[in-house]
């Protein structure tokens, strides 16, 4: 036919042809997912001529393409009025890669329902050897038995538990056999091998939660999953893992920042929590928690300074907004806050709460919601609506919002961390270390700290670049960021 | 029969609250309008749920993230795109223009995925009071207040797979 060996499939000729025989083109819009490109063609065509022209224009073979409309597969046989397809409509086109490679490989990194994970994992791996590096206090995830003796130098380890048909039971082995001997996991660590594994955040991750134990973990305690989908995350996890001088030098981030909390207002509060909370199982049911209405607990208010801390008394419902890291120098950029939740535990994670939204920006409901001045504020709310209302449209309102986000100095100027503070004053530092935190993006680190900055000069640390520096990783407080630039200058 | 060598998979849509109901409530005092959910969606099909978020195309068991069960349940049809093809889509999709670092909670979020692919495996789209939930929210003056903070929020449900086109 004249139109599918045309060279140019709008070229004249064929108008000029087809309106001379009543026939109408159309135009069609065919759209993949990375392209869209529109197609005209006969309006009574078939399925294979459009596919022609298809070819033609994506360059792709006859055979790659699939065409979907309506959810229906368009075969050659067809005529494109058959499926209705008309001027102007949109047909999806999916362009085949070399099909037993796709499906392999798509199969090795989605956890679509063919097959097993562990399935794909072990014939995807390269060394499936075991893993000895998973968040602390989880034991390590093996393989299936059969594929560790392939592995010379690995060999000691496949005499462990082979005997166990119960796939279960050999994990427990395992793990029994690496609680009591720490020489192998240092052996284990430092193979090529497994530190080859290691890098590879995919594998890791399906190995992790291939674990049931994890399973079960994952469950309780949602970030852990959220952790384990973050690859960047996973891959600073193995980092750190990997290297024990790197994991004690955050440890010691982490208590330093963690220190600098007690002098932000409800920071101590916050500390006693955490510290509550540290002496509850690490991984304590929070499941209830996720089921509750997270404001219960507001009006209950468990922290609001009587509770005594170091005792056994535990809250009953664990504040969901609880516990750590107040503040913003926890939540903001720097990777290291945000492994060491991985490394957890005893410090507090980016989201040790179950975060039903998977909310990156953390730390939110922290010192927000549980403080006193807070709590009486939404109390007044929900008894006036109008008064939100009022709050919201005053006019200062949002320009207040504003020079509170670029000016984290008012958290630590004024009040003490003692609880006689006015409300409203608590009230618009909270609001202000929450709107730091979500406004760190759009505010440069030095307009941030330039107070901070004009002060470290004037007491003589002429250093901007450091001293910005500094400030980035502490936070903004001056005292820690003092100490940090005292502590790399040689004495 | 024409269909005689076609397998017919049906498509639904899940739909999460967010807030957990606190949108019913609060929404009229925060943005002067009622908005009955933050809405998050993801289609289910082939016995897995996909969605889209801050980690790109993820997968999982259906109900399977932290979310729990859905809020509600549409059935968006019926499609013959075998999961094969499907995988492939998706592939490209999460190479391309669904990337984790594309996610924009505004204008390139879950629910602009969920209605791209009903559109490819049904033709049908999905309801449009979930898509048009960024439009209402911005064209409150709360909404617009907590534009910038909200832009970088990146929502990440917990409990999927990433599916990635290549190895990360």
């Amino acid at each position: 036919m004249a139109e599918s060996s045309g060279t140019d499939p709008t070229v004249d000729s064929n108008v000029v042809e087809n309106a001379a025989k009543d026939r109408t083109m159309i135009v069609v819009t065919v759209k993949t997912p990375k392209d869209k490109e529109e197609i005209a063609i006969l309006e009574d065509s078939s399925v294979a001529q459009f596919k022609e022209e298809i070819s033609k224009r994506f360059n792709a073979k006859l055979d790659q393409l699939v065409l979907i409309f309506a959810g229906k597969i368009l075969k050659d046989g067809d005529t494109l009025n058959q499926h209705g397809i008309k001027d102007g409509l949109t047909v999806h086109l999916v362009i085949k890669t070399a099909p037993k490679a796709t499906s392999g490989s798509t199969s090795q990194n989605s956890a679509s329902s063919s097959g097993t994970p562990q399935a794909n994992s072990s014939s995807s791996a390269s060394s499936p050897v075991p893993n000895a590096s998973t968040p602390p206090g989880t034991g390590p995830a093996i393989q299936p038995p059969n594929l560790l003796s392939g592995f010379g130098d690995l060999s000691s380890l496949s005499g462990m538990g082979m005997g166990s048909a119960n796939f279960m039971e050999l994990q427990q082995q395992m793990q029994r056999q690496l609680m009591s001997n720490p020489e192998m996991l240092s052996q284990i660590m430092d193979n090529p091998l497994v530190q080859n594994m290691m890098s590879n955040p995919d594998l890791m991750r399906q190995m992790i939660v291939t674990n049931p134990q994890m399973q079960q973990l994952m469950e309780r305690n949602p970030e852990i999953s959220h952790m384990l989908n973050n690859p960047e995350l996973m891959r600073q996890t193995m980092e750190l893992a990997r290297n024990p001088a790197m994991m004690q030098e955050m440890m010691r981030n982490q208590d330093r920042a963690l220190s600098n909390l007690e002098s932000i207002p409800g920071g101590y509060n916050a500390l006693r929590r955490m510290y509550t909370d540290i002496q509850e199982p690490m991984f304590s049911a929070a499941r209830e928690q996720f089921g509750n209405n997270p404001f219960s607990a507001l009006g209950g208010n468990l922290d609001s300074g009587v509770q005594p801390s170091r005792t056994e008394n535990r809250e009953p419902l664990p504040n969901p907004w609880g516990p750590p890291g107040t503040a913003p120098s926890e939540s903001r950029g720097t990777g290291s806050s945000t492994t060491t939740s991985s490394n957890g535990g005893t410090a507090p994670s980016v989201s040790s709460l179950p975060n039903p939204l998977g909310i990156n920006a953390s730390g939110l409901g922290n010192g927000v919601f549980s403080s006193p001045g807070m709590q009486s504020l939404m109390q007044q709310i929900s008894e006036n609506p109008q008064l939100m209302q009022n709050m919201l449209s005053a006019p200062y309102m949002r320009s207040m919002m504003q020079s509170l986000a670029q000016n984290p100095d008012l958290a630590s100027q004024g009040s003490n961390p003692s609880a006689d503070v006015s409300p409203s004053q608590q009230q618009q530092q909270l609001m202000q270390q929450m709107l730091q935190m979500f406004a760190g993006g759009a505010v440069t680190p030095e307009v941030r700290f330039q107070q901070q900055l004009d002060q470290l000069s004037a007491m003589g640390f002429l250093n901007r670049e450091a001293n910005l520096q500094a400030l980035i990783a502490t936070g903004g407080d001056i005292n820690a960021a003092i100490e940090r630039l005292l502590g790399s200058q040689p004495s | 029969m024409e269909k005689n060598e076609t397998t017919i998979y049906s498509v639904q849509l899940y739909i999460y609250d967010l807030s957990r109901g606190m949108a019913r409530n609060l929404s009229p005092i925060m943005l002067g309008k009622q908005l009955d959910g933050i809405w998050h969606t993801a289609i289910v099909v082939y016995g897995d749920e996909f969605f889209f978020g801050g980690v790109g195309i993820s997968s999982c068991s259906p109900g399977g993230t932290m979310l729990g069960s859905p809020d509600t349940v549409v059935e968006l049809g019926n499609t013959e795109v075998t999961e094969e093809i499907f995988m492939d889509y998706l592939s490209s999709l999460g190479e391309s223009t669904y990337r984790g670092d594309k996610y924009r909670l505004f204008e390139h979020n879950c629910n602009t995925f969920t209605n791209e692919v009903a559109q490819f495996l049904t033709g049908r789209k999905i309801p449009s009071y979930i898509t048009d939930l960024p439009s209402e929210v911005l064209s409150t003056p709360f909404g617009q207040i907590l534009r910038p903070i909200l832009d970088s929020i990146h929502i990440a449900p917990p409990g999927g797979n990433v599916i990635n086109g290549r190895p990360s």
